[in-house]
Parts: structure tokens; sequence; C-alpha cells
């Protein structure tokens, strides 16, 4: 009870102060607008295209087949075409091979961050109503998760489009055919149109698949989540440790104002009112991560992944978030120290957890590292989460995160026991 | 019983080479005392409040306060006191009632009896009409009254004051000082310190002056005035030639001090008023100034000061 009217009054402590409200919420969902729009359209912010080797097997339409190409055009080529256009030039360099090993050696050595491996029956399989099937394989610097990532979403756009096509193709020509009619033209003139105007959106399973591949990559992070989300995810994160400072610097601001000195003669303990003061400051974050959950949503279209994992990593993630800054307070002597140290922690964290990097998934050595900070266990849990994945996968994260939650409000309360002693 | 019983009390911040705020002090309070700490800057006043406040925890000696130890019952000790801090410690973003409800809430208070309670106090401390506006926009004044008001919801037993008229304009003084009176007429046992001598003669029952973390003397008003001696001290004023008449004063037997103060106010200590003043006026006539006022008075404590410490208590 007293520790939630100390909450209380902190929390609209908060609200009441409009330049700290701004810092917690404009900041992230600026700065995940400019790195956003780094990764997103490669106009505004000067990226290094993804150097990717591609070899196109396709040899197009085999001849009599009852789709031919659609469009008159070759599936493997059309491919080519998107990853040439001049609407991804920024994005991509493409290098032409002859073999998938060239391709493949090229990756390998280093020349290139991805290879495209179209294989040779594409175009049969997009034009063959029936069921052959085909596979692009992506095959990517495993040390690598961005540029991947663009080829492959660009990749994956493509294939979207010709099997929604190819759905569209196959429909159309069984009404003709049922129809009466077998005129070869009439038929190939209906499958074409109709894939033309049938837009993506095919549902079900589709006969061309992206294969990704690369040593040591699990299934779960083959798919990739959308940009935004990994962007605007690790800007987030680490806005939750810094949004948490603030509110928590009340400790400080109480003690300039002798309130807290005052807090300490009332019968109301330490312990409580440093309960009060989480309480308060887990709210301020807590109402913080929701409203940034909520706008990367609607105004940057993230996928954060399914509700019930996404609520409890929020909340685990607001409760480390406000011990951590609860404990760095209570470390500190003087206001000045409280901020300089706690910046200096948070930033560090950020850069160590993975927070800026514009992706959530790493593999190799990084993700070992990111382990000895709360927020890369976050960041971790989150990307099984981005990837689809459901409470088994974020077990782990959530643990490690709420046993860290508990040390560091522990030794906080005993710091903060030592003051004016 | 005793309120309050100091025993040996000793803070030293940061020891070893820390400064000693407070230096092997002792005293007692009774039930129902006024009882004032008499010193000047840090003379130890704040440091000895806050080791009974248990704020601060002294290096060694001990306290009881209502009985309980600040050491090993600090929880009993906080239930029985108000305490009324030097620095104004509110929510200047909060208003007065609302300052008043959080605080009364940390003393356990809830419901209807803390709604009741917050009434009244406002009521007392005069700021009815503005109680729900933002401490922050109150004159200095308002703010020590509200202050003082968060010390008194619970009703303590046992109240502490640390310097509650610092910086503010006389009438929210004197009525500081009315209600202090008001308080211990009450049955409250009342802790007041000041670097004011003459708020310190006005309430107290008995004072402790203090100076450089020690107690240089306890005891009634007219106990510590005995210190000095039985004196007498005589201000005048003159109309000219103040500084010759001071000069020749000086060499008058009987006459122990004479100081010079501002616009031609003359002072001096004596231990033979009735003898003297015949001759003051005598040297006054003969050179040809007159004496436009003369008043006795008892040597007062700011004399004590000077008696003890050599040093004048404002300095
Ligand atoms: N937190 C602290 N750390 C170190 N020294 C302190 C601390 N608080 C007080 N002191 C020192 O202890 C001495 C006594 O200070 P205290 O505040 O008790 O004096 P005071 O009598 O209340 O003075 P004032 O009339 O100015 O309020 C001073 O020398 C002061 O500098
Ligand atoms: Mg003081």
């Amino acid at each position: 009870m007293r520790s939630l009217s100390i909450a209380w009054k902190d929390f609209r402590h908060v609200y009441r102060n409009i330049p700290a409200l701004a810092m917690m919420l404009a900041a992230p969902l600026v700065l995940s607008l400019a790195l956003g729009a780094a990764f997103g359209s490669g106009s505004s912010f000067s990226i290094k295209p993804v150097d990717t080797a591609i070899v196109n097997l396709d040899q197009g339409a085999a001849t009599g087949g009852s789709g031919a190409a659609i469009g008159g055009q070759n599936a493997g080529a059309t491919i080519e075409q998107i990853l040439a256009s001049p609407d991804v030039k920024d994005l991509v360099v493409l290098k032409k091979f002859a073999t998938e090993g060239e391709a493949r050696a090229a990756v390998d050595n280093g020349d290139a961050s991805v290879a495209v491996i179209i294989p040779a029956g594409l175009t049969e399989a997009v034009s063959s109503p029936s069921g052959k099937s085909a596979s692009i394989t992506i095959y990517r610097d495993p040390s690598l998760t961005i540029s991947p990532g663009i080829v492959s979403s660009i990749v994956q756009s493509a294939i979207l489009s010709l099997n929604g096509a190819r759905a569209a193709a196959a429909g159309a020509v069984a009404i003709v055919t049922q129809s009466g009619n077998h005129d070869p033209g009439v038929l190939t003139d209906a499958a074409t149109k109709t894939a033309q105007a049938f837009g993506q959106g095919f549902q079900g399973q589709p006969p061309i698949s992206i294969d990704s591949r690369a040593p040591s990559i699990s299934a779960s992070e083959r798919a990739a989540p959308n940009v935004a989300s990994q962007v605007l995810l690790g800007m987030m994160v680490f806005f939750m440790f810094f949004g948490a400072s603030q509110p928590a610097r009340s400790i400080i601001d109480e003690q300039r104002n002798a309130t807290l000195a005052r807090l300490f003669t009332t019968p109301t303990s330490r312990r409580l009112i440093l309960g009060g003061k989480y309480v308060a400051v887990f709210m301020v974050v807590l109402i913080q991560s929701i409203i940034l959950l909520v706008v990367g949503r609607l105004v940057f279209g993230a996928h954060w992944g399914f509700f019930g994992p996404v609520a409890v990593l929020t909340i685990c993630g607001a409760l480390v978030a406000a011990s951590l800054a609860l404990l760095m307070i209570s470390l500190a002597k003087t206001p000045a120290q409280a901020g300089a140290f706690s910046s200096a922690v948070f930033v560090f964290l950020g850069l160590v957890g993975g927070n800026f990097v514009g992706s959530v998934n790493f593999t190799g050595p990084f993700a070992i590292v990111r382990r000895i900070t709360p927020n890369g266990w976050l960041l971790e849990g989150w990307s099984k989460a981005l990837y689809g994945g459901s409470w088994g996968s974020i077990g782990l994260p959530v643990l490690v995160v709420l046993a860290s939650s508990a040390v560091f409000f522990a030794v906080a309360t005993v710091a903060f026991g030592r003051r004016f002693a | 019983m005793s309120a309050i019983e100091v025993r040996g009390l000793y803070k030293q911040f940061d020891p070893p080479k820390g400064a000693v705020a407070v230096d092997h002090v002792s005293f007692e309070i009774e039930e129902g005392e006024i009882f004032s700490l008499l010193g000047p800057n840090g003379a130890g006043k704040t440091t000895t409040i806050s080791i009974l406040s248990c704020l601060l925890r002294p290096t060694s000696g001990d306290a009881s306060v209502g009985g309980s130890s600040v050491l090993s019952d600090a929880d009993n000790v906080k239930k029985q006191i108000g305490v009324v801090p030097q620095d104004i410690a509110l929510y200047g973003d909060l208003s007065a009632r609302e300052n008043l409800f959080f605080w009364g809430r940390m003393y356990g208070m809830s419901g209807a009896e803390l709604t009741n309670r917050v009434d009244q106090v406002i009521e007392l401390i005069g700021l009815t009409d503005r109680q729900n506006d933002r401490v922050d926009k109150y004159s200095g004044g308002m703010k020590r009254r509200v202050n003082i008001g968060a010390a008194l919801l619970h009703k303590p037993r046992i109240l502490y004051l640390d310097e509650p008229t610092v910086g503010i304009d006389p009438q929210s003084r004197r009525s500081i000082l009315d209600g202090i009176k008001d308080f211990n007429a009450a049955g409250m046992t009342i802790l007041y310190t000041t670097h004011y001598m003459e708020e310190a003669q006005e309430l107290s029952d008995r004072i402790a002056i203090m100076d450089h973390g020690k107690l240089i003397a306890v005891g009634s008003q007219p106990e510590l005035v005995r210190i000095v001696g039985e004196q007498t001290r005589i201000d005048l004023s003159v109309d000219r030639q103040a500084t010759a008449l001071a000069e020749e004063w000086r060499q008058i037997p009987g006459v122990s001090a004479v100081s010079e103060l501002e616009d031609r106010n003359l002072r001096l200590l004596t231990d033979d008023a009735n003898s003297l003043m015949p001759r003051l006026f005598e040297s006054a006539r003969a050179m040809e100034a007159r004496i436009t006022e003369i008043a006795l008075a008892e040597p007062n404590l700011e004399a004590v000061f000077l008696h003890l410490t050599g040093r004048a208590l404002r300095d």
C-alpha cells in the first residue's frame, strides 16, 4: 500500500515531465525511422550494396507446355531481372556465374555475400499447373545477417508473385478447358492474362520454395522477419533500459530535495520505499514499450511475434530494465555520477547486447558474447519470437532475464540501505 | 520518564578523516518540555536531529526516544516522532493537500482518518484557500507551513523542528512560533533547533548551547545567564560623540564591557547599574552629548555564548 503510494507519486511525476517523456518515446521511433530508412530503401542512408552471385540454370519453357512461359518470359530470367533492376541497384550488385560451384566458391572465398542459385527446371515448374516443383537456393555467408536478408527478401517477393501467377494460370487453364475450348493459343492467352491480373496472395503450399543454405543455420532462422521489427526491436530494448533510468533518477532527485531523508524518518521501511520506486519504473517502462510496440506495428508494419511470448518478453524486459536502473542509481553517490555512469553502462550493454546492428539474429561468437548482457538475452529470446517461436524457444532467455532482475534488485536494496548511513 | 535521553552521542562523517559533527553530546528532554538546541552554522544541530530521527547512525553513543533506542528499535522511534526537516522536504509538483495525503500514508494512515486529519492540518497551517495549488507555486512562508504540517498528521508525541523559521517573513514566523506553543500546550514534547537567540529564549523551557559539535551549556535561560555572572546589561543611545563616550566609559571601574553598535547605540555590561547610571549622564553632559534612550536588561544568551566561546553567536 505504501509502496503503491510512492509508485503512484513517481509515476505522475514522470508523466508531468514532458522532455523526459519525449526522450523515452520519440527517440526510439526517430532512431528506428533513420535505421529503417537505411535498411529499408537505401535511399537516404548509404548502405553498402550486397555482392550477390547469381547462377541461372533455368532454360526457360519446355516446348509444348500448356502454360508456356508466363508473359512470354523465362522465370529464372525474371528473377535475375528483378535483382538487376534499377529499383534495387543501391542494394544489390549482381555477379553472374555459369555454374553453381563457382557461385558457392565466390561466397566461400568472400567475393560475394550471398549466392542465388536458380535451378534448371524453374520455368517449367512455374508453367506446369500440375505439380513439378523447383527450389531456388540462397547460399549465404553465415557471418552476415542483413545482406543475405535483403537479397532473400527480394527473391522471395519474386517467387511469391510467380507462385501466385502460376496458381492463377492453372485455374484459368482449367476453366477454359472445361468449357470445351482446347485451342492452345486461347489457353495460353487465358493463362497469361489471368496470371498477370492475379496479384500475389497465393495461399497454400507454394510449389516453388526458397531454400536458404548456410553452414550452421537452424530451421527457425530460415524465415526472415521484416526489417522494421528487427531495427525497432533493438532500439526498443535499448530504450527500455534508457527509459528506466529516467524515472529511477527520482531517487537522486528526492535525495536532493530532501524528501528521501524525510521518507527515511517515517515508519515506512527502505525496502518498501525502493519497492515503490521499482513499481513506478516498471510501469513507466512497460507503458513505453507497449506504445512502441503498437506504433511499430501500425506505423512501421513491424511483426513482433505471437502475442503470448511477446507479452511475456515485454514484461520481462520492463522488469530487468527497472531493476538495473535502480541498481545503478543506488550505487551512484551524486546525480552527475548517476547520469554519466548509467548512460555509459547502458550504451555499453547496447553495443555488446547487439541493440544497434539493425538485426536481432546472430550466429557465431557474437551470439555467445551478447549473453553476458541482460538485453542480449532479451533480444535472443525476442529474435526467436520474431521468427514465430513460441513458449519453448523463449524459455531460457526469460528465465535468465528474470533471474538477473532479481539479482539486480537484491543488490540495489543493499546499496540503497547504505544511503545516509 | 524522559522523552529523549542522549548518551555520549558521537558522529564522525567518513571516518577516520571526516568532520566530527557531534562530539560526545549528552542531554535529556523531559516529557512535555520545549527544548532548544542553539548554535551557529555547522554546530551539529542537524546532525544531532538526524541521529535522533534514525536517519544517521551515530559513530558511537546511543539515544532513546520515547523509551526506544535509535540504534536497536528504530521502528518504534519513528512511529513516535514527527520530523520537520531544515530543508523544505515536499513534492513541488503536488499540491499541499496531495503532499499531506502522501506523507500521512507514509505514517501508515489511510481512509477517513487520513482525510479528516489532512483537513484539520490544512486548517491549522492556514492554507485552506490554497490547498490545491502546487507547492512549488507557494511563497517561502507557505512552504514552511506545509513542511511543518506534514510532520503533524500522525499526531506525534514528540516533534523535532530543525530551524523551521529560516528565511521567512515576521508574520509567518510569528504564527509558527505561536503554533509550536500550542502544540506544546496540548502535550507535545518539542525539540527545536535554531541559531536565533530570541526564538530559543521565547520558546524554550530549557536550552542547550552547541558549538563545534559540543554541548557547551545546558539549562533554563536564567540558569544559563548565571554563567555570565550577576551582571546587568545597559543599552543606550546618544545623539553625538558615541565613540568618545565609549572610550571614556571603558575606563570606569565596574564596567566590564562596552561595545559600540551602529547608529550611536552603545551596550555596556556592569555588575552595579545603580551607581553607574548617574556617572554616565554626567560624562555625557560634559561632552555636550545627550542620552536619548536608556534601557536595562538581563544579559541574554548572546552574552552567554560570547562568554563561553569568545565569539558572537551570529558572525
Ligand atoms: N553528510 C555530511 N558529510 C560530511 N560532513 C557533514 C555532513 N553533514 C554535515 N556535515 C558537517 O558536520 C558539521 C555539522 O553540520 P550540521 O548540519 O549538523 O550543522 P548545523 O548545526 O545543523 O548547521 P546549520 O545551522 O548550518 O544548519 C558541519 O561541519 C558539516 O560540514
Ligand atoms: Mg542544520
